[in-house]
Protein backbone atom coordinates (compact mmCIF):
# COMPACT_ATOMS: atom_id res chain seq x y z
CA UNK A 1 0.00 0.00 0.00
CA UNK A 2 1.35 3.32 -0.81
CA UNK A 3 2.07 6.10 1.98
CA UNK A 4 2.35 9.52 1.45
CA UNK A 5 5.48 11.30 2.48
CA UNK A 6 3.31 13.58 4.39
CA UNK A 7 1.14 12.84 6.86
CA UNK A 8 -1.67 15.02 7.27
CA UNK A 9 -0.96 17.35 10.42
CA UNK A 10 -2.46 15.68 13.47
CA UNK A 11 -4.84 18.38 14.99
CA UNK A 12 -5.19 18.52 18.70
CA UNK A 13 -8.63 17.05 19.42
CA UNK A 14 -9.91 19.02 22.47
CA UNK A 15 -12.71 20.76 21.07
CA UNK A 16 -13.18 25.04 21.45
CA UNK A 17 -16.28 27.14 21.79
CA UNK A 18 -14.71 29.33 19.31
CA UNK A 19 -13.43 27.47 16.53
CA UNK A 20 -9.58 27.20 17.22
CA UNK A 21 -7.70 24.44 18.92
CA UNK A 22 -6.44 24.01 22.64
CA UNK A 23 -2.80 22.74 22.96
CA UNK A 24 -3.60 21.71 26.45
CA UNK A 25 -1.28 19.06 27.74
CA UNK A 26 -1.30 15.73 25.97
CA UNK A 27 -1.18 13.84 28.97
CA UNK A 28 -3.81 15.57 30.50
CA UNK A 29 -6.29 15.53 27.52
CA UNK A 30 -5.02 11.94 26.94
CA UNK A 31 -5.98 10.65 30.78
CA UNK A 32 -9.42 12.46 30.27
CA UNK A 33 -10.05 10.77 27.63
CA UNK A 34 -9.08 7.57 29.02
CA UNK A 35 -11.93 8.46 31.85
CA UNK A 36 -14.53 9.48 29.74
CA UNK A 37 -14.44 6.01 27.32
CA UNK A 38 -14.43 4.15 30.61
CA UNK A 39 -17.26 6.11 31.61
CA UNK A 40 -19.09 5.45 28.04
CA UNK A 41 -18.85 1.98 28.78
CA UNK A 42 -20.42 1.98 32.17
CA UNK A 43 -17.77 2.59 34.76
CA UNK A 44 -19.47 4.52 37.18
CA UNK A 45 -15.72 5.33 39.35
CA UNK A 46 -14.63 6.79 36.32
CA UNK A 47 -17.68 9.30 35.57
CA UNK A 48 -16.87 10.13 39.17
CA UNK A 49 -12.94 10.77 38.84
CA UNK A 50 -14.63 13.32 35.84
CA UNK A 51 -16.97 14.95 38.02
CA UNK A 52 -14.41 16.06 40.77
CA UNK A 53 -11.92 17.11 37.99
CA UNK A 54 -14.60 19.27 36.36
CA UNK A 55 -17.48 20.22 38.82
CA UNK A 56 -15.59 23.23 39.26
CA UNK A 57 -15.10 24.57 35.84
CA UNK A 58 -18.95 23.53 35.70
CA UNK A 59 -19.41 25.53 38.38
CA UNK A 60 -17.56 28.75 37.47
CA UNK A 61 -19.52 29.01 33.83
CA UNK A 62 -22.76 28.72 35.34
CA UNK A 63 -22.05 31.15 38.01
CA UNK A 64 -21.26 33.41 35.12
CA UNK A 65 -24.48 33.28 34.04
CA UNK A 66 -27.26 32.24 36.83
CA UNK A 67 -28.44 33.06 40.25
CA UNK A 68 -25.22 31.88 43.12
CA UNK A 69 -28.40 29.94 44.71
CA UNK A 70 -29.10 28.37 41.55
CA UNK A 71 -25.51 27.21 40.96
CA UNK A 72 -24.99 23.79 42.80
CA UNK A 73 -28.27 22.34 41.77
CA UNK A 74 -27.51 22.86 38.19
CA UNK A 75 -24.33 21.36 38.43
CA UNK A 76 -25.52 18.41 39.60
CA UNK A 77 -27.64 18.54 36.40
CA UNK A 78 -24.95 19.08 34.01
CA UNK A 79 -23.66 16.04 34.73
CA UNK A 80 -26.89 13.96 35.46
CA UNK A 81 -27.26 15.20 31.59
CA UNK A 82 -24.32 14.47 30.51
CA UNK A 83 -23.62 10.94 31.83
CA UNK A 84 -27.16 10.48 30.29
CA UNK A 85 -25.90 11.40 26.52
CA UNK A 86 -22.39 10.79 26.68
CA UNK A 87 -23.09 7.90 24.06
CA UNK A 88 -23.83 10.27 22.15
CA UNK A 89 -20.35 11.88 22.21
CA UNK A 90 -18.59 11.18 19.34
CA UNK A 91 -14.94 11.50 20.18
CA UNK A 92 -13.78 11.29 24.14
CA UNK A 93 -10.87 13.85 23.27
CA UNK A 94 -13.99 16.23 23.11
CA UNK A 95 -15.30 15.60 26.43
CA UNK A 96 -14.29 19.50 27.87
CA UNK A 97 -15.81 21.22 24.87
CA UNK A 98 -18.76 19.09 24.92
CA UNK A 99 -19.82 19.28 28.51
CA UNK A 100 -19.11 23.40 28.33
CA UNK A 101 -21.47 23.24 26.09
CA UNK A 102 -23.96 21.60 28.04
CA UNK A 103 -23.27 23.77 30.93
CA UNK A 104 -24.06 26.97 28.84
CA UNK A 105 -27.22 25.04 27.09
CA UNK A 106 -28.22 24.17 30.94
CA UNK A 107 -27.87 27.77 31.97
CA UNK A 108 -30.09 28.88 29.05
CA UNK A 109 -32.59 26.63 29.56
CA UNK A 110 -32.70 28.38 33.11
CA UNK A 111 -33.93 31.37 32.18
CA UNK A 112 -35.95 30.33 29.03
CA UNK A 113 -38.34 27.78 32.41
CA UNK A 114 -38.10 30.38 34.50
CA UNK A 115 -41.74 32.34 35.51
CA UNK A 116 -41.22 35.91 34.98
CA UNK A 117 -42.36 36.70 38.64
CA UNK A 118 -40.11 34.37 39.96
CA UNK A 119 -37.61 35.53 42.65
CA UNK A 120 -34.08 35.23 42.31
CA UNK A 121 -32.64 36.51 45.55
CA UNK A 122 -29.05 36.68 45.30
CA UNK A 123 -27.82 37.77 49.10
CA UNK A 124 -28.19 34.77 51.10
CA UNK A 125 -30.32 35.21 54.49
CA UNK A 126 -27.41 35.79 57.42
CA UNK A 127 -25.52 38.16 58.97
CA UNK A 128 -23.50 40.22 55.86
CA UNK A 129 -20.24 42.05 56.12
CA UNK A 130 -19.04 45.11 54.46
CA UNK A 131 -16.53 42.46 52.62
CA UNK A 132 -19.63 40.27 51.63
CA UNK A 133 -21.20 43.43 49.84
CA UNK A 134 -17.54 44.01 48.31
CA UNK A 135 -17.54 40.21 46.83
CA UNK A 136 -21.46 40.50 45.57
CA UNK A 137 -20.56 43.91 43.85
CA UNK A 138 -17.41 42.20 42.35
CA UNK A 139 -18.87 39.37 41.35
CA UNK A 140 -21.62 41.49 39.43
CA UNK A 141 -18.92 43.79 38.03
CA UNK A 142 -17.98 40.48 36.03
CA UNK A 143 -21.26 39.01 35.86
CA UNK A 144 -21.80 42.28 33.51
CA UNK A 145 -18.74 41.90 30.95
CA UNK A 146 -18.86 40.30 27.81
CA UNK A 147 -19.27 36.60 27.83
CA UNK A 148 -15.98 34.90 26.80
CA UNK A 149 -14.22 37.45 29.50
CA UNK A 150 -16.93 37.23 32.07
CA UNK A 151 -16.31 33.18 32.23
CA UNK A 152 -12.74 32.81 32.11
CA UNK A 153 -12.09 35.68 35.13
CA UNK A 154 -14.79 33.55 37.71
CA UNK A 155 -12.53 30.30 36.57
CA UNK A 156 -9.53 32.04 37.37
CA UNK A 157 -10.56 34.32 40.27
CA UNK A 158 -13.25 32.13 41.79
CA UNK A 159 -12.47 28.80 41.10
CA UNK A 160 -8.87 29.54 41.40
CA UNK A 161 -7.88 27.67 37.98
CA UNK A 162 -4.59 28.85 36.12
CA UNK A 163 -5.06 29.61 33.04
CA UNK A 164 -3.48 26.79 31.68
CA UNK A 165 -6.28 24.30 33.56
CA UNK A 166 -8.93 27.20 32.19
CA UNK A 167 -7.54 26.01 28.38
CA UNK A 168 -7.03 22.22 29.36
CA UNK A 169 -10.71 22.10 30.87
CA UNK A 170 -12.63 24.26 28.43
CA UNK A 171 -11.42 23.64 25.13
CA UNK A 172 -10.27 27.43 25.23
CA UNK A 173 -6.41 28.06 23.63
CA UNK A 174 -4.13 29.52 26.24
CA UNK A 175 -3.78 32.08 24.10
CA UNK A 176 -7.46 32.89 23.73
CA UNK A 177 -7.30 32.89 27.85
CA UNK A 178 -4.61 34.87 28.19
CA UNK A 179 -6.02 37.38 26.35
CA UNK A 180 -9.62 37.24 27.70
CA UNK A 181 -7.46 37.40 31.19
CA UNK A 182 -5.82 40.41 30.28
CA UNK A 183 -8.47 42.09 28.21
CA UNK A 184 -11.06 41.37 31.42
CA UNK A 185 -9.01 42.14 33.72
CA UNK A 186 -8.98 45.69 32.23
CA UNK A 187 -12.45 46.44 31.73
CA UNK A 188 -12.97 44.85 35.90
CA UNK A 189 -10.48 47.25 36.87
CA UNK A 190 -12.50 50.08 34.95
CA UNK A 191 -15.97 48.41 36.55
CA UNK A 192 -14.86 48.53 39.47
CA UNK A 193 -13.83 52.30 39.92
CA UNK A 194 -10.07 51.19 40.15
CA UNK A 195 -7.33 52.49 37.83
CA UNK A 196 -4.19 50.47 36.72
CA UNK A 197 -1.80 51.15 38.88
CA UNK B 1 6.89 47.12 31.30
CA UNK B 2 8.00 45.43 34.36
CA UNK B 3 5.06 45.69 36.80
CA UNK B 4 2.56 44.54 33.59
CA UNK B 5 4.95 41.45 33.06
CA UNK B 6 4.63 40.88 37.02
CA UNK B 7 0.87 41.33 36.89
CA UNK B 8 0.53 39.22 33.97
CA UNK B 9 2.19 36.35 35.27
CA UNK B 10 0.51 36.31 38.57
CA UNK B 11 -2.51 36.85 36.61
CA UNK B 12 -2.03 33.61 34.02
CA UNK B 13 -1.11 31.14 37.03
CA UNK B 14 -0.16 32.59 40.36
CA UNK B 15 3.66 32.75 39.56
CA UNK B 16 5.61 35.41 40.09
CA UNK B 17 5.30 38.54 42.86
CA UNK B 18 1.90 38.42 43.59
CA UNK B 19 -0.04 41.50 41.97
CA UNK B 20 -2.41 42.99 44.97
CA UNK B 21 -5.47 43.97 43.38
CA UNK B 22 -5.48 40.45 41.92
CA UNK B 23 -4.92 38.93 45.19
CA UNK B 24 -7.81 40.97 47.07
CA UNK B 25 -10.27 39.57 44.00
CA UNK B 26 -9.25 36.14 44.65
CA UNK B 27 -9.59 36.24 48.50
CA UNK B 28 -13.12 38.27 48.27
CA UNK B 29 -13.98 36.17 45.18
CA UNK B 30 -12.94 32.67 47.00
CA UNK B 31 -15.67 32.32 49.42
CA UNK B 32 -18.16 31.08 45.68
CA UNK B 33 -15.91 28.71 45.28
CA UNK B 34 -17.15 25.49 44.40
CA UNK B 35 -16.97 23.28 47.41
CA UNK B 36 -15.55 19.87 47.08
CA UNK B 37 -18.14 17.73 48.46
CA UNK B 38 -19.74 14.00 48.15
CA UNK B 39 -19.50 12.89 44.97
CA UNK B 40 -23.47 13.45 43.85
CA UNK B 41 -25.55 9.58 44.08
CA UNK B 42 -25.08 7.84 40.27
CA UNK B 43 -26.98 4.98 41.36
CA UNK B 44 -30.39 6.07 40.51
CA UNK B 45 -29.72 7.43 37.25
CA UNK B 46 -29.66 4.81 34.36
CA UNK B 47 -27.86 6.00 31.30
CA UNK B 48 -28.43 4.36 28.21
CA UNK B 49 -24.91 3.29 27.87
CA UNK B 50 -25.10 0.68 30.97
CA UNK B 51 -27.16 -2.38 30.34
CA UNK B 52 -29.75 -2.34 31.92
CA UNK B 53 -30.49 -5.22 34.59
CA UNK B 54 -31.85 -8.48 34.20
CA UNK B 55 -35.46 -8.59 36.05
CA UNK B 56 -35.22 -11.11 38.79
CA UNK B 57 -37.43 -14.14 38.34
CA UNK B 58 -41.18 -13.45 38.67
CA UNK B 59 -44.51 -14.88 38.26
CA UNK B 60 -45.87 -13.87 34.91
CA UNK B 61 -47.83 -11.29 35.95
CA UNK B 62 -45.06 -9.09 37.52
CA UNK B 63 -43.14 -9.89 33.65
CA UNK B 64 -46.49 -8.20 31.91
CA UNK B 65 -46.85 -5.04 34.04
CA UNK B 66 -42.89 -4.21 33.75
CA UNK B 67 -43.10 -5.28 29.76
CA UNK B 68 -46.36 -2.72 29.83
CA UNK B 69 -44.20 0.09 31.96
CA UNK B 70 -41.18 -0.31 29.47
CA UNK B 71 -44.01 0.15 26.33
CA UNK B 72 -45.55 3.22 28.30
CA UNK B 73 -41.95 4.37 28.82
CA UNK B 74 -40.69 3.84 24.75
CA UNK B 75 -44.04 5.22 23.72
CA UNK B 76 -44.13 8.56 26.36
CA UNK B 77 -39.80 9.19 24.79
CA UNK B 78 -41.30 8.60 21.21
CA UNK B 79 -44.01 11.27 21.77
CA UNK B 80 -41.31 13.34 23.73
CA UNK B 81 -38.61 13.26 20.63
CA UNK B 82 -41.82 14.34 18.07
CA UNK B 83 -43.57 16.76 20.17
CA UNK B 84 -40.86 19.01 21.99
CA UNK B 85 -40.59 22.13 20.52
CA UNK B 86 -38.08 22.49 18.09
CA UNK B 87 -36.98 26.27 19.49
CA UNK B 88 -35.20 24.36 21.96
CA UNK B 89 -32.11 23.20 19.69
CA UNK B 90 -30.59 25.95 19.15
CA UNK B 91 -30.17 29.27 21.20
CA UNK B 92 -29.11 32.34 20.36
CA UNK B 93 -26.04 34.31 22.68
CA UNK B 94 -25.07 37.69 22.50
CA UNK B 95 -21.24 37.95 22.21
CA UNK B 96 -20.44 41.28 21.08
CA UNK B 97 -22.71 44.57 19.34
CA UNK B 98 -25.99 44.49 18.59
CA UNK B 99 -27.10 41.10 16.98
CA UNK B 100 -30.39 41.23 15.32
CA UNK B 101 -33.12 38.38 15.30
CA UNK B 102 -35.84 39.29 13.29
CA UNK B 103 -36.44 42.95 14.25
CA UNK B 104 -35.38 42.37 17.67
CA UNK B 105 -31.71 42.69 18.82
CA UNK B 106 -30.58 39.97 21.14
CA UNK B 107 -28.84 41.22 24.33
CA UNK B 108 -28.72 38.43 26.06
CA UNK B 109 -29.57 34.75 24.78
CA UNK B 110 -33.16 33.90 23.22
CA UNK B 111 -34.32 30.68 21.13
CA UNK B 112 -33.62 30.98 17.29
CA UNK B 113 -37.13 29.62 15.63
CA UNK B 114 -37.21 28.04 12.27
CA UNK B 115 -37.23 30.28 9.50
CA UNK B 116 -36.05 33.18 11.66
CA UNK B 117 -33.12 35.18 10.26
CA UNK B 118 -30.08 35.70 12.28
CA UNK B 119 -28.06 38.86 11.41
CA UNK B 120 -24.64 40.46 13.02
CA UNK B 121 -23.54 44.13 11.99
CA UNK B 122 -19.71 44.96 11.25
CA UNK B 123 -19.45 45.41 14.79
CA UNK B 124 -21.59 42.23 16.26
CA UNK B 125 -20.67 38.77 17.02
CA UNK B 126 -23.18 35.73 18.56
CA UNK B 127 -23.21 32.16 19.17
CA UNK B 128 -25.41 29.63 18.05
CA UNK B 129 -25.13 26.79 20.84
CA UNK B 130 -27.35 23.56 21.16
CA UNK B 131 -26.57 20.12 22.46
CA UNK B 132 -25.01 18.59 19.21
CA UNK B 133 -22.51 21.55 19.21
CA UNK B 134 -21.87 25.59 18.84
CA UNK B 135 -21.58 27.78 16.12
CA UNK B 136 -19.66 31.27 16.53
CA UNK B 137 -21.17 33.78 14.31
CA UNK B 138 -18.35 36.72 12.83
CA UNK B 139 -19.27 40.10 11.72
CA UNK B 140 -21.59 40.66 9.10
CA UNK B 141 -23.23 37.46 8.67
CA UNK B 142 -26.70 36.68 7.81
CA UNK B 143 -28.29 33.32 8.59
CA UNK B 144 -31.48 31.72 9.59
CA UNK B 145 -32.58 28.04 10.88
CA UNK B 146 -33.97 26.22 8.58
CA UNK B 147 -34.68 22.74 10.59
CA UNK B 148 -33.71 21.56 14.22
CA UNK B 149 -34.71 17.78 14.26
CA UNK B 150 -33.98 14.86 16.21
CA UNK B 151 -31.75 13.51 13.13
CA UNK B 152 -30.91 16.84 11.14
CA UNK B 153 -30.06 20.01 12.47
CA UNK B 154 -29.80 22.78 8.87
CA UNK B 155 -28.87 26.17 8.37
CA UNK B 156 -29.24 28.62 5.70
CA UNK B 157 -26.10 30.89 5.59
CA UNK B 158 -26.40 33.72 2.99
CA UNK B 159 -23.18 36.24 3.63
CA UNK B 160 -20.18 36.31 6.45
CA UNK B 161 -18.44 33.97 8.42
CA UNK B 162 -19.04 31.09 10.66
CA UNK B 163 -17.08 28.90 12.91
CA UNK B 164 -18.48 25.19 14.10
CA UNK B 165 -17.96 23.07 16.23
CA UNK B 166 -20.22 19.92 16.26
CA UNK B 167 -20.23 16.85 18.49
CA UNK B 168 -22.85 15.16 16.95
CA UNK B 169 -22.63 12.00 14.83
CA UNK B 170 -21.23 12.67 10.86
CA UNK B 171 -24.16 14.02 8.90
CA UNK B 172 -26.57 15.57 11.22
CA UNK B 173 -25.68 19.23 10.70
CA UNK B 174 -25.60 20.87 7.33
CA UNK B 175 -25.26 24.71 6.35
CA UNK B 176 -26.47 25.36 3.15
CA UNK B 177 -24.94 28.62 0.81
CA UNK B 178 -25.69 29.51 -2.52
CA UNK B 179 -22.92 27.96 -4.46
CA UNK B 180 -22.94 24.84 -1.42
CA UNK B 181 -23.75 22.88 1.20
CA UNK B 182 -21.72 22.13 4.11
CA UNK B 183 -21.81 18.75 5.67
CA UNK B 184 -20.50 17.86 8.78
CA UNK B 185 -18.93 14.49 8.89
CA UNK B 186 -17.63 15.07 12.24
CA UNK B 187 -15.83 18.20 12.55
CA UNK B 188 -14.66 21.73 13.60
CA UNK B 189 -14.76 24.42 10.37
CA UNK B 190 -14.82 27.48 9.08
CA UNK B 191 -17.10 28.75 6.63
CA UNK B 192 -16.78 31.87 4.42
CA UNK B 193 -19.55 33.23 2.46
CA UNK B 194 -19.34 36.51 0.16
CA UNK B 195 -22.34 38.67 -1.00
CA UNK B 196 -21.15 37.00 -4.51
CA UNK B 197 -22.63 33.89 -2.77
CA UNK B 198 -19.12 32.43 -3.39
CA UNK B 199 -17.57 30.28 -0.40
CA UNK B 200 -14.78 28.67 0.99
CA UNK B 201 -14.61 26.39 3.94
CA UNK B 202 -11.29 25.69 5.74
CA UNK B 203 -11.36 22.52 8.22
CA UNK B 204 -9.61 22.55 11.50
CA UNK B 205 -10.61 19.20 12.81
CA UNK B 206 -12.40 16.14 11.54
CA UNK B 207 -14.20 16.46 7.74
CA UNK B 208 -16.47 18.35 5.71
CA UNK B 209 -18.60 17.37 2.48
CA UNK B 210 -18.97 20.20 0.22
CA UNK B 211 -21.78 19.46 -1.98
CA UNK B 212 -23.94 20.70 -5.00
CA UNK B 213 -25.90 19.36 -7.43
CA UNK B 214 -24.04 16.17 -7.28
CA UNK B 215 -20.47 17.69 -7.30
CA UNK B 216 -19.01 16.67 -4.27
CA UNK B 217 -15.34 17.64 -2.22
CA UNK B 218 -14.40 15.51 1.12
CA UNK B 219 -11.99 18.32 3.10
CA UNK B 220 -10.22 16.72 6.04
CA UNK B 221 -8.47 18.87 8.54
CA UNK B 222 -5.85 21.38 7.47
CA UNK B 223 -7.12 21.38 4.27
CA UNK B 224 -9.52 24.08 2.38
CA UNK B 225 -12.01 24.23 -0.24
CA UNK B 226 -13.68 26.69 -2.63
CA UNK B 227 -17.23 27.32 -4.18
CA UNK B 228 -18.89 28.97 -7.37
CA UNK B 229 -22.17 29.75 -7.85
CA UNK B 230 -23.85 27.37 -10.37
CA UNK B 231 -20.38 25.43 -10.55
CA UNK B 232 -20.43 24.21 -6.69
CA UNK B 233 -17.40 22.91 -4.94
CA UNK B 234 -13.83 23.11 -6.37
CA UNK B 235 -10.61 20.59 -5.77
CA UNK B 236 -9.63 20.46 -2.35
CA UNK B 237 -6.77 21.27 -1.40
CA UNK B 238 -4.13 21.51 1.87
CA UNK B 239 -3.55 25.35 3.33
CA UNK B 240 -0.29 24.71 3.26
CA UNK B 241 -0.38 24.04 -0.32
CA UNK B 242 1.83 26.63 -2.65
CA UNK B 243 0.13 29.61 -3.78
CA UNK B 244 0.66 29.08 -7.48
CA UNK B 245 -0.60 25.21 -6.55
CA UNK B 246 -4.05 26.73 -5.79
CA UNK B 247 -4.17 29.24 -7.48
CA UNK B 248 -4.19 27.34 -10.72
CA UNK B 249 -6.60 25.14 -9.27
CA UNK B 250 -9.22 27.38 -8.98
CA UNK B 251 -8.71 29.13 -12.28
CA UNK B 252 -8.92 25.77 -13.85
CA UNK B 253 -12.03 24.90 -11.20
CA UNK B 254 -14.03 28.21 -11.87
CA UNK B 255 -12.63 30.05 -14.55
CA UNK B 256 -13.54 29.85 -18.78
CA UNK B 257 -10.06 29.06 -19.92
CA UNK B 258 -8.72 29.25 -23.42
CA UNK B 259 -7.45 26.00 -24.21
CA UNK B 260 -3.33 27.29 -23.74
CA UNK B 261 -4.30 28.80 -20.45
CA UNK B 262 -6.25 25.70 -18.92
CA UNK B 263 -3.06 23.49 -20.18
CA UNK B 264 -0.90 26.32 -18.27
CA UNK B 265 -2.89 26.12 -15.38
CA UNK B 266 -2.80 21.89 -14.99
CA UNK B 267 1.11 21.66 -15.36
CA UNK B 268 1.17 24.26 -12.43
CA UNK B 269 -0.51 22.17 -10.44
CA UNK B 270 0.83 18.71 -11.37
CA UNK B 271 4.21 20.58 -11.24
CA UNK B 272 3.31 22.19 -7.81
CA UNK B 273 1.73 19.09 -6.25
CA UNK B 274 3.71 17.79 -3.47
CA UNK B 275 3.18 14.06 -1.78
CA UNK B 276 0.62 15.74 0.73
CA UNK B 277 -1.15 17.16 -2.26
CA UNK B 278 -1.71 13.44 -3.98
CA UNK B 279 -5.37 13.91 -2.30
CA UNK B 280 -6.27 17.01 -4.48
CA UNK B 281 -4.93 15.24 -7.47
CA UNK B 282 -7.80 12.04 -6.58
CA UNK B 283 -10.04 14.61 -6.46
CA UNK B 284 -8.88 16.27 -9.93
CA UNK B 285 -9.36 13.18 -11.65
CA UNK B 286 -12.82 13.26 -11.24
CA UNK B 287 -12.91 16.73 -12.77
CA UNK B 288 -10.96 17.33 -15.73
CA UNK B 289 -11.35 16.40 -19.30
CA UNK B 290 -11.19 12.68 -20.46
CA UNK B 291 -7.98 14.04 -22.54
CA UNK B 292 -6.16 15.50 -19.52
CA UNK B 293 -6.71 13.00 -17.27
CA UNK B 294 -4.01 10.87 -18.35
CA UNK B 295 -1.39 13.64 -17.32
CA UNK B 296 -3.20 14.01 -13.84
CA UNK B 297 -2.81 10.10 -13.47
CA UNK B 298 0.56 9.55 -14.01
CA UNK B 299 1.43 12.26 -11.91
CA UNK B 300 -0.40 11.21 -9.44
CA UNK B 301 1.20 7.81 -9.36
CA UNK B 302 4.13 9.27 -9.18
CA UNK B 303 3.52 10.60 -5.75
CA UNK B 304 1.29 7.95 -4.27
CA UNK B 305 1.46 4.72 -6.48
CA UNK B 306 -1.20 3.00 -7.00
CA UNK B 307 -1.92 -0.04 -4.84
CA UNK B 308 -1.97 -3.81 -6.43
CA UNK B 309 -4.80 -4.24 -8.39
CA UNK B 310 -4.98 -0.92 -9.60
CA UNK B 311 -4.67 -0.26 -13.09
CA UNK B 312 -4.22 3.12 -15.15
CA UNK B 313 -7.16 1.55 -17.25
CA UNK B 314 -9.38 1.17 -14.72
CA UNK B 315 -8.74 4.90 -13.18
CA UNK B 316 -8.87 6.68 -17.13
CA UNK B 317 -12.49 5.06 -17.21
CA UNK B 318 -13.72 5.70 -13.48
CA UNK B 319 -13.68 2.75 -12.26
CA UNK B 320 -15.11 3.13 -8.87
CA UNK B 321 -13.65 0.30 -6.71
CA UNK B 322 -10.33 1.06 -8.37
CA UNK B 323 -10.43 5.23 -7.08
CA UNK B 324 -11.58 4.07 -3.76
CA UNK B 325 -8.42 1.55 -3.10
CA UNK B 326 -6.40 4.03 -4.27
CA UNK B 327 -7.95 6.94 -2.02
CA UNK B 328 -7.74 3.79 0.82
CA UNK B 329 -4.01 4.10 -0.24
CA UNK B 330 -3.45 7.88 0.27
CA UNK B 331 -4.04 7.35 3.87
CA UNK B 332 -6.51 9.80 4.50
CA UNK B 333 -9.16 6.79 5.84
CA UNK B 334 -10.97 3.96 4.28
CA UNK B 335 -13.40 5.22 1.62
CA UNK B 336 -15.85 2.95 2.52
CA UNK B 337 -16.44 5.54 5.23
CA UNK B 338 -17.61 8.07 3.46
CA UNK B 339 -18.84 5.82 1.08
CA UNK B 340 -21.51 4.48 4.16
CA UNK B 341 -22.71 7.97 4.64
CA UNK B 342 -23.06 9.26 0.86
CA UNK B 343 -23.94 5.65 -0.32
CA UNK B 344 -23.23 6.83 -3.80
CA UNK B 345 -20.42 9.02 -4.97
CA UNK B 346 -20.90 10.47 -8.20
CA UNK B 347 -19.59 8.51 -10.98
CA UNK B 348 -16.55 10.46 -12.99
CA UNK B 349 -18.03 12.00 -16.42
CA UNK B 350 -16.74 9.75 -19.27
Amino acid sequence: MATLDNAIPQVSPARLGRGVLSDAPPAEAGADAGLVEAARAGDRAAFGRLYHRYAGVIHGLLLARVPRTEVDDLVQDVFLRAMGQLHTLRDAAFFPGWLCAIARNRANDFYRRRRPADELPEALPGKSTAEDAEARAALEAIRSLPEAYRETLILRLVEGLTGQEIAGRTGLTPGSVRVNLHRGMKLLREKLGRTES
Amino acid sequence: MKDENVKNHYLWDGSGEPDPETQRLEKLLGRYRHREGAEPDWSGVQPPLVAMPRLPRQSRGWRWLAAAAVLVALVGAGVWLTMRPEESWWQVVHVEGAPQMGDEAVDSTAALAPDQWLETDSNSRARLESLIGAVDIEPNTRLRLLRAGVTEHRLEMQRGTIHATIYAPARQFFVETPSATAVDLGCMYTLEVADSGAGRVEVTAGWVAFEMNGRESFIPAGAQCETRPEVGPGTPCFTDASENFKGALVRLDFEKLAPAERDGALKTILVEARPRDAFSLWHLLNRVDPVERPQVYDRLAQLAPPPDGVTRDAVLRGDRQALDLWWDALGHGDASWFRFWKRDLPQQTP
